[in-house]
């Protein structure tokens, strides 16, 4: 379930990962710290703040209380899209006709999809079929 | 474990009639929560209640009972609930504590939460170390998601694979029913054709006198569609089942208790035993709710389920962890 092209996954070291992970496959969560520290602010270390992503090239899109950020997203042909779940629940990313499928995101876990072809790209949540959304490539 | 044929064939029923003269509705309309555990006493299909306290000197004569444990989520993480694996833990003892045996235990789905190896077996473990003589499993969506069901059927799909099941035990009609299978985009809990055919035809043979215990993971009644706490085609299994002097619907999925009566037919749904949920349209969204540590452990809980031959109650006891 693991092996889904573009996965990545990080906690909290989101920005890390994603500066260390130039282009391939899935990245292993390299670095746990402790559930709770970007709800608690900086005090713990540099990395423990809110996931920034401004390092990350390509719109991202966050899951908040079962609900997709950018239901509808339109992106140029070759735009890698990520989905930053930051709910609470397990959610998971998949497209309608099994493009591109995410294994379960826990919170603060993302996952990556570079689309490379023209079209509209119809996802949902498998565990929750009611968090539908689209990403329209031109 | 035992085999299915355990419980097969077991012709000691009781006759069960709904037509007992008492009101339902008024009945039920007098009942009221009561802190954090409830009695609820079925006879002839009616519902009542009391308070539950752990050294309760009324404790109901029965024939059997058996245990509802539902959405244990193993590998939950989240802030809701730093221990999901302690309070799952706590509600194994309290299932080993129960005097007399349960006779079995059914597990309502979310057996896991993200379905990574090792966690089945976490609970089938679990489970095995308490002296019911069976465990009867019931997936959620968080138990099929990441394989679309193959882990879960491989393990407890049964004989046919299919994971829906019934059996006979001391006169009452379990049903098992999955709804979590094949999600669409936008669209609900669902059943499936397949599997309501093989419904209609399962109870097709009972006399309607049988009382009826029926689980499934997703509420099959409307509790609150918005967040998808509703089974799509649950109205069509419930048509099989009307005809029923007693029918109890055990679900789980949205973490709290509720309860409803339509005719006949009494609806449950039961606590976790690793978060709480919101109340239906409660806030933003469904998902795991954080409450002060000290109140946690009294919106966790799980179920017992009494059984009395011949008077026909069937006792439903909601406890939490506290």
């Amino acid at each position: 379930m693991n092996s889904n092209n573009g996965s990545i996954r990080a906690r909290w070291l989101w920005r890390l990962a994603v500066l260390g992970t130039a282009a391939f496959g899935a990245l292993a969560v390299a670095t746990w710290a402790p559930a709770g520290q970007s709800t608690q602010g900086a005090a713990g270390g540099q990395m423990a703040q809110p996931v920034v992503v401004a390092a990350q090239a390509g719109p991202r899109i966050e899951i908040t209380k079962h609900k997709f950020s950018r239901p509808t997203l339109t992106v140029p042909a070759g735009t890698t899209v990520t989905w930053l779940n930051r709910d609470e629940d397990l959610h998971t990313v998949v497209s309608t006709i099994l493009a591109f499928k995410s294994a379960g995101l826990e919170t603060d876990e993302a996952y990556s999809y570079k689309f490379a072809k023209p079209g509209v790209y119809e996802y949902f949540c498998t565990l929750h079929p009611l968090m539908t959304g689209k990403v329209i490539v031109k | 474990m035992n085999d299915d044929s355990a419980y097969a064939g077991d012709a000691d029923g009781p006759e069960v009639s709904g037509g007992d003269g008492v009101d339902r509705r008024g009945f039920l309309h007098c009942m009221a929560w009561a802190g954090t555990g409830l009695v609820w006493a079925v006879t002839g299909g009616v519902l009542s209640s009391r308070a539950l306290s752990p050294a309760s000197a009324a404790e109901p004569a029965r024939d059997f009972s058996f245990v509802q444990i539902s959405d244990t989520h193993i590998g939950f993480k989240g802030e809701a609930n730093k221990d999901a694996l302690g309070t799952f833990e706590q509600a194994i003892a309290r299932i080993k504590a129960l005097e007399p045996t349960p006779s079995f235990i059914v597990h309502t789905g979310d057996i896991t939460h993200t379905q990574k190896a090792g966690a089945f077996d976490t609970v089938t473990e679990a489970l095995k170390g308490t002296k019911a003589e069976r465990v009867f499993y019931i997936p959620g969506e968080n138990d099929v998601f990441a394989d679309g069901g193959k882990e879960y059927l491989g393990r407890f799909g049964g004989p046919a694979g299919t994971g829906w099941q019934s059996f006979d035990y001391k006169g009452v009609h379990f049903v098992g029913l999955i709804n979590v299978l094949n999600f669409k985009a936008g669209g609900l809990g669902n059943l499936g054709q397949t599997q309501l055919d093989w419904l209609k035809k399962d109870v097709e043979r009972l006399t309607s006198s049988t009382p009826v215990v029926v689980f499934a993971h997703v509420p099959l009644w409307a509790v609150y569609p918005k967040w998808g706490w509703v089974t799509d085609d649950g109205e069509q299994a419930l048509a099989y089942l009307k005809r029923f002097g007693s029918v109890t619907v055990l679900n789980g999925h949205i973490h709290q208790i509720m309860q409803k009566v339509e005719g006949n037919i009494s609806f449950h749904t039961a606590l976790s035993t690793a978060f709480p949920q919101p109340a239906p349209g409660v806030g933003e969204g469904p998902g795991p709710v954080k409450v002060p540590a000290e109140q946690l452990r009294s919106v966790l809980g799980l179920r017992e389920v009494n059984y009395v031959q011949g008077k026909s109650p069937l006792a439903v006891v909601d406890s939490t962890l506290a």
